[in-house]
């Protein structure tokens, strides 16, 4: 598409359309500035405008406190994507096999983990593996589900990319003398992946999401450390806003790398 | 097997219950949130630059909030606003934010897939804009969607699990797994269940939006 299409609809409208769109303009402003107000309004009458709410803020210990939470969900989060993309890549050649007896086992693994809330097998890893004698700590209580689950649509993801590198490049590879693993890994994935960055990008929002649940198993990310912070001052909604800014902050810094990632790659 | 009889025969109604309660949430969240996501669209469409502005900020903010850090915020800070809300609707509210935020942008990008010539030939048989937007952008930009909203609604139905997260009356799938599993030894079976139960959802909404896709979708 040449032009977007705001352009197309309203691109050149008549003087008077363009007087009258000006009002309803400053129109919406005026009543979306009204809203904002209300709610600027709501939090002074519900007291939670008052200093001891916030002051704590100004305080490098909080910061500080929040930063290691948030580290603690980026390196639950990175190890959780780097299980995704290596057992991905297994159950991606598991899905690919010709045999039978290896295919179907992976695609059930896969169904199984991308069809199941990745809360569901947290709980698993909280609650029924120590029944079971298995006892895992608060950090791979939280990274192995996630992962996990990441695994199962990183492969899908992947072979979306395998299946869309053109037939002709296995087959000259092929007809060069590679054997089947040459050709998939020096050949077919190299160039899948150029294809699927941006969703594998996009899908590193997914897991920062799933580390949320961290405070299920009192994991010490950002969330939980929320938590704490709203036990000492008992200031829920100034923390919850702060840290509610800080996930989307993260989260569409991860989404525009992505959407620059997504430019044509051949 | 034993396990998974006796576990049925010892919380089969329960489990019922429970997979009632998950498509009833998911339901009542896609609905809404899928009419807000398109209201949304099109209303970002119109040269109202503060209204853009806002809408846009909007969609982003709910694209990436975490859901479970919404559902904390609705549930446990907005009553400190004096804003009460039941736990139910704030599970619903939720996933419909969630939804609406995520149905505006795949609705943007199914706007995109439309070749600009149809709606300068529109305009040039003298339609308006509104018009334009609601009879040839609209349509074809949801038949282009139907895939992607396919799985938002899949993952709609899987985020429904979060509603364990809040005292609820009711339970739904994973509540009544975590209740099962501190209750007796017979965790795994309950998981089993529970997560053969999702699986099945999944497959079947995935059955339905491929039939769909199928008979609606346009080739270009």
């Amino acid at each position: 598409m040449s032009r977007p299409l705001e352009e197309i609809l309203f691109g050149n409208p008549r003087p008077q359309v363009q007087a009258a769109m000006r009002a309803v303009s400053v129109a919406a402003a005026a009543l979306l500035l009204l809203l904002a107000a209300g709610v600027a309004f709501r939090f002074h009458t519900a007291g939670q405008l008052d200093a001891r709410f916030w002051e704590f803020f100004a305080w490098p210990t909080t910061w500080a406190f929040l930063a290691t939470g948030l580290l603690g969900t980026l390196a639950s989060a990175a190890m959780a994507a780097a299980i995704a993309l290596a057992l991905g890549l297994v159950l991606l050649l598991g899905r690919l096999a010709p045999l039978r007896l290896v295919r179907w086992p992976s695609i059930a693994v896969i169904e199984f983990l991308r069809g199941t809330p990745t809360l569901l097998l947290i709980y698993v890893c909280f609650l029924v593996l120590p029944q079971a004698g298995i006892k895992l700590s608060t950090y791979w209580m939280l990274t192995l589900p996630v992962g996990l689950s990441t695994a199962a649509v990183v492969a899908e993801v992947y072979r979306a990319g395998v299946l869309a590198v053109p037939r002709g490049q296995t087959d000259a590879a092929r007809s060069l003398g590679m054997t089947e693993a040459q050709v998939f890994f020096l050949i077919v994935f190299p160039q899948a992946l150029r294809y699927i960055v941006p969703a594998l990008v996009a899908q590193l929002v997914i897991v920062v999401k799933d580390t949320t649940f961290g405070y299920v198993v009192t994991y010490g990310e950002l969330m939980q450390n929320a938590k704490v912070l709203i036990a000492n001052y008992h200031a829920l909604v100034p923390v919850y806003l702060v840290v509610a800014l800080l996930y989307c902050l993260v989260n569409y810094a991860i989404s525009s790398a992505s959407k620059r990632l997504g430019g044509p790659m051949h | 097997m034993g396990e998974v009889s006796k576990l049925l025969a010892d919380y089969g109604p329960a489990f019922g219950q429970a997979l009632l309660l998950t498509w009833k949430l998911t339901a009542l969240s896609f609905v809404p949130g899928f009419l807000l996501g398109m209201v949304v669209t099109v209303l970002r469409l119109l040269p109202l630059p503060p209204l853009r502005f806002v809408l846009t900020g909007y969609v982003e903010i709910f694209r990436n909030i975490p859901s479970v850090a919404l559902l904390i915020f609705i549930v446990f800070a907005l009553p400190d606003l004096n804003v009460l809300i039941d736990y139910e609707p704030s599970v619903i509210l939720t996933l419909m934010l969630v939804c609406s935020a995520f149905t505006a942008d795949y609705l943007r990008a199914g706007i995109n897939t439309i070749p600009g010539g149809q709606m300068e030939a529109a305009l040039s048989l003298g339609m308006r804009p509104i018009r334009v937007i609601y009879s040839i952008v609209l349509p074809q930009a949801l038949r282009a969607v139907v895939q992607p909203l396919t799985s938002l609604l899949i993952a709609l139905m899987l985020s429904t699990s979060l509603a364990s997260q809040v005292p609820f009356p009711g339970r739904e799938l994973t509540a009544l797994v975590s209740k099962i599993a501190n209750d007796s030894a017979a965790g795994i079976a309950a998981f089993a269940v529970a997560a053969a139960i999702y699986v099945a959802t999944g497959l079947l909404i995935a059955w339905a939006g491929a039939t769909l896709e199928k008979k609606v979708r346009i080739l270009r």
